[in-house]
């Protein structure tokens, strides 16, 4: 059945229309005597059956024609493809929502995301309308799977009713736009799962996005899903929820403690980056921080040109060891939730330093320990190799660890090295007369897949050439010699008697994660930097005690040195994990002296609040995965003791930066990128407009076509039956008016 | 000449109420658009020299040229005859058809006006015999000037009525007139055909020259009637409600096939056949006429 609309109702009158005429004309006779009847009954008798046939077909013809117009005018709607033309089918409207928070985007009254609610709820009230049976699924970006959890459908497949509207407003009600930045890739897959096989239904899918430039530039991916949707014969209809591109946006997209010393009682730095979304420069920016809850102050940035960032710092001093919670936050925007950054800092009463030697007297390692005395707040600790792999405290509990003149660390010590390193600690190796280069190349560099910067040959002796005068040590510009004046005239000083040589085929440039900071004069390096994972590790290929080299007596190079190489190797410690917002937490935690069940909250209140109980990982430990990260802001996981005494870990989630990028598709720049796909492109605002051409196939067109037909058939008819008059009939016996004899 | 023809159009000769009147309109308006007429002269007007054959008569030969050639030659005139002319009109109900200036029978009997004042001009004998369905009235052939009246009241017919067989009209003229002459026949000709054709026969095999002016209205050739119509017969009973359209090509069919038959009935029976409208300008049958005459003297003299 149809579904039409008025105009049909009332047009299909007109089809009686040529009848009545017809009846009227037939009392209409006019009367005229003539002459010629013989050749008039010839006619009626040849042709009567015929004409009257004829006269039935013609004004049946007009009668379509006019049944034709009416119903071109009443744009009658097919329920679906015409091999269910007669068939009460379905429809099934899938919406893809995006609330990734770019969707927030301020557009004056309304933010992008209540333009798409609402394109939504007039979705939902225009599914009511046809007779067939319609089915609605609703699927926001942040519920489609990917890094944030299951697909979990707001509506799926729900059957439309009198009452849907209502529901449909009250769920829209509930949604806000989330603070993650989904990605429209895991909903089309997660689409393709929950459709499965056709099953004759008509299918539209609805993605209404803000079709941001960082998704849709280079659409290769979505546009193979998108292509599936269209050889399975699933409608596609993109619905742009921001008509107006190009708002100025800023974003703070990182807060970090900058690489030094930190500890109770000193003062250092917390850094922070803010770039700039938008297509003009920005001046003046004033950035405002906090700490634990309490204003800092503001750091005002001069100027920010497009496209571009800016990075300051502000100084922060706590007197009390333990967790500090630090924001930055920018002026209001066209985005809020990117204006907002969280760190987390563990300031440590002093930072330890554990400092592992493989000799009993250790005596590069307290060369190193002496020199770090020179600066407060530094607590090293020095102990056997034995202990990386029985460590008494997790490695993680030290800003850097020095590993020096070691024979062999075994397999639990190098992987927990490797492990630490890897999360972004640092290490420092120093080499030694029992130092073996074949177990270093073996264990610790493997081919380069190891820790260790470079495969080591074995010691070997620098020679003394008198006639030379070059200093048996050059040198890089590198943070480990920040402020240090006059540096070359410092490093000239050391003599270098012995080091430990590389492999004669080994050569530097094979590596390009390699950096050589210190080389002798011979080219053979001193001092290798390599990172490795998030963590950075330091190789000096000679000893720190005197032994091998004057380093330690010649002058404050090396106490310089040992200072600053402890900031840069320890740039991540204390600082919080950076989660972004939908990412699981995992902690880590003793059982006992903690219970197993930990309570956690965030800035959600009840939506983050969960008590979780931890899985056994090894033996004494447990692990807890928290997933409730979908707000920016402060966490908080309380461990319980068995004597009700409690410790809080503090964790914080911030937004994905990027997602403030605002450049965004118009809708031909969308059809480029996603040509020859077929597809539907409307703004939000206007979707109203095209509602009722969801319901069914436009059949308007189609009888615009078959009128056309049908009235070049009606003319050629009317022709053929005579119904036009002819020209005058010609007379070739007329030889008068020819003018000459018959 | 064109200008002249404008007066001869039946619009403008339908404002001339009387008959005599008309003719003689049409007549000196034909000649007067004519600078000159080479198809009559005086009887007496030489036309040519022929050679002498056995038959001729001896009192024709040129004797002057015989005493310059040697030769004998006889001298050929244009015209040495009167001619005996008879118009025979239709006057039958099928003839009061028409929604032009003029319906048929005004249209013939207008051209038989005038071509009686033509004959009689040139001192022709001119008669006249008007029919329908048996013959009304007939004037007998003469020359005189004030024939042309007995000739007028002899077509100004009251109450037309059918015409059926057209032989015994044109057997009865036939007897009527019995010397060779001219026999025009102006109608329609809405009669059964083997008559018409037999009756042709007949006066061609009685010597006449016979000439058929075939009068149909435009309507009646064209058939030009849209939307429904009730058609009632002038001649016949039958009714006929249709729309004409629908009929209109079985219709032309069926009379160019009747025109057709008649065209190929008179030409095979030498009779000279013109097919006229009823809107043509009315000099249109003395043109006719004239050819026509001038055909019969080719043919006569050879």
């Amino acid at each position: 059945m149809l579904p039409l609309v008025h105009p049909f109702y009332w047009g299909m009158w007109f089809m009686a229309a040529p009848l009545l005429i017809h009846l009227i004309n037939m009392l209409r006779h006019q009367h005229v005597e003539w002459a010629a009847m013989e050749f008039l009954l010839v006619s009626q008798k040849k042709h009567r059956t015929w004409v009257i046939l004829k006269q039935l077909l013609l004004l049946l013809l007009r009668m379509a024609a006019i049944a034709l117009v009416v119903l071109a005018l009443a744009q009658p709607l097919l329920p679906d493809r015409w091999g269910n033309f007669l068939g009460a089918q379905s429809t099934h409207h899938i919406v893809i929502l995006d609330d990734s928070f770019s969707m927030s985007e301020n557009l004056g009254t309304l933010t992008a995301f209540d333009q798409a609610k609402n394109a939504i709820q007039r979705l939902g009230e225009s599914v009511i309308r046809p007779r067939e049976p319609q089915t609605f699924t609703l699927l926001r970006l942040s519920r489609c799977g990917g890094r944030y959890g299951g697909t979990r459908p707001d509506f799926q497949k729900e059957p439309v009713d009198a009452e849907f509207a209502q529901r449909m407003s009250n769920t829209l009600e509930s949604i806000q736009v989330s603070q993650t930045a989904a990605e429209p890739l895991p909903a089309f897959e997660a689409i393709q799962q929950l459709l499965g096989e056709n099953t004759g239904e008509r299918r539209i899918v609805y993605l209404l996005s803000d079709f941001r430039s960082r998704q849709w530039d280079k659409p290769d991916d979505l546009k193979n899903r998108l292509e599936q949707f269209d050889e399975n014969h699933i409608e596609i209809r993109l619905i742009d929820c921001v008509e107006e591109l190009g708002r100025p946006n800023l974003a703070i997209t990182s807060l970090e403690p900058e690489e030094g010393i930190r500890a109770a009682g000193v003062q250092w730095r917390m850094q922070f980056t803010v770039q700039n979304y938008g297509l003009s420069a920005v001046r003046n920016v004033p950035v405002y921080w906090s700490a634990d809850g309490k204003p800092g102050g503001s750091v005002i940035i001069d100027a920010i040109p497009p496209g571009r960032w800016a990075k300051k710092v502000f100084d922060v001093n706590f007197a009390v060891a333990g967790e500090h919670l630090i924001t930055a936050n920018l002026n209001a925007d066209a985005v809020d939730a990117d204006n907002k950054r969280y760190a987390v800092i563990d300031l440590p009463v002093t930072t330890p330093v554990l400092l592992v030697d493989g000799h009993r007297t250790a005596g590069n390692s307290k060369r190193i320990s002496d020199a770090l005395t020179a600066r407060k707040g530094i607590q090293p600790e020095i102990v056997s190799i034995d202990y990386l792999s029985v460590p008494k405290r997790p490695l993680s509990d030290f800003a850097m660890i020095c590993v020096s003149n070691f024979a062999k660390i075994d397999r639990m010590g190098v992987e927990a090295l490797e492990k630490h390193v890897a999360a972004g600690g640092g290490v420092l190796f120093v080499t030694g007369p029992l130092t073996r280069g074949d177990l270093v190349t073996q264990d610790l560099y493997r081919n380069g897949s190891g820790l260790f910067p470079v495969p080591l040959a074995g010691p070997e002796s620098l020679v003394v050439d008198p006639l030379d005068n070059t200093p048996d040590v050059q040198s890089e510009d590198h943070d480990v010699f920040h402020n240090m004046d006059h540096r070359v005239d410092y490093l000239s000083m050391i003599f270098v008697k012995e080091y430990f040589a590389t492999p004669a085929a080994w050569n530097a440039k094979s590596d390009p994660s390699l950096r050589v900071i210190m080389r002798l004069r011979n080219g053979a390096p001193l001092l290798v930097e390599k990172n490795f994972g998030h963590g950075r590790v330091l190789a000096l290929l000679s000893t720190t005690s005197g032994t091998w080299n004057n380093w330690p007596s010649s002058g404050p190079s090396f106490v310089a040195f040992v200072l600053n190489m402890v900031p840069y190797l320890s740039h991540r410690f204390g600082a919080s994990d950076t989660l972004l917002v939908g990412e699981p937490k995992t902690l880590n935690f003793s059982d006992p002296p903690f219970e197993q069940a930990v309570h956690f909250t965030g800035p959600g209140g009840d939506a983050s609040a969960a008590t979780i109980n931890g899985e056994v990982s090894t033996k004494g430990r447990r692990t807890i995965t928290y997933t409730k990260t979908e707000t920016a802001g402060f966490y908080k996981a309380l461990l319980t003791q068995p004597s009700h005494k409690t410790e809080t870990r503090n964790f914080v989630v911030n937004v994905d930066p990027g997602e403030g990028d605002l450049r965004a598709l118009a809708g031909s720049d969308l059809a480029s990128r996603l040509a020859p796909l077929k597809y539907e492109f409307e703004y939000a605002s206007k979707f109203n407009t095209k509602l009722d051409e969801t319901q069914g196939r436009n059949l308007g067109d189609l009888f615009l076509q078959i009128l056309v037909m049908v009235l070049i058939l009606e003319q050629w008819f009317a022709w053929s039956c005579g119904y036009h008059v002819a020209t005058r009939m010609t007379d070739p016996w007329n030889v008068i008016a020819k003018g000459g004899p018959a | 000449m064109r200008d002249s023809k404008r007066f001869l159009h039946p619009d403008a000769i339908k404002r001339i109420t009387r008959l005599e009147m008309r003719a003689r309109h049409v007549v000196e308006g034909f000649l007067a658009g004519m600078h000159r007429s080479p198809y009559f002269g005086q009887s007496i007007e030489f036309r040519q020299h022929r050679e002498y054959t056995f038959g001729d008569d001896p009192r024709h030969i040129d004797w002057k040229l015989w005493a310059k050639q040697d030769r004998y030659y006889v001298k050929q005139f244009e015209e040495d005859t009167n001619l005996r002319a008879t118009l025979l009109v239709d006057v039958s109900g099928s003839m009061r058809y028409g929604r032009g200036a003029m319906n048929k029978f005004e249209y013939g009997a207008t051209i038989a006006c005038s071509l009686a004042y033509l004959l009689l001009r040139q001192q022709d004998s001119v008669g006249c015999v008007s029919f329908d369905e048996k013959v009304r009235m007939i004037v007998p052939l003469r020359a005189k000037r004030n024939h042309l009246e007995s000739i007028v009241q002899a077509l100004e017919v009251s109450s037309p009525r059918d015409k059926t067989d057209l032989y015994p009209i044109l057997r009865e003229v036939a007897e009527t007139f019995p010397r060779r002459g001219m026999m025009i026949l102006v109608s329609d000709l809405f009669s059964p055909r083997d008559g018409l054709f037999r009756g042709l026969k007949l006066l061609r095999s009685r010597g006449h020259d016979v000439m058929v002016f075939h009068l149909l209205d435009d309507d009646e050739l064209d058939f030009p009637f849209t939307g429904p119509t009730r058609f009632e017969g002038l001649e016949m009973p039958d009714i006929v409600r249709c729309n004409p359209r629908a009929l209109r090509e079985g219709y032309l069919k069926a009379m160019q096939t009747y025109l057709e038959e008649v065209r190929r009935g008179c030409t095979r029976n030498n009779v000279d056949y013109v097919l006229l409208r009823t809107s043509q300008p009315l000099d249109a049958a003395l043109a006719a006429f004239l050819s026509n005459r001038l055909g019969m003297h080719h043919r006569n003299r050879t």
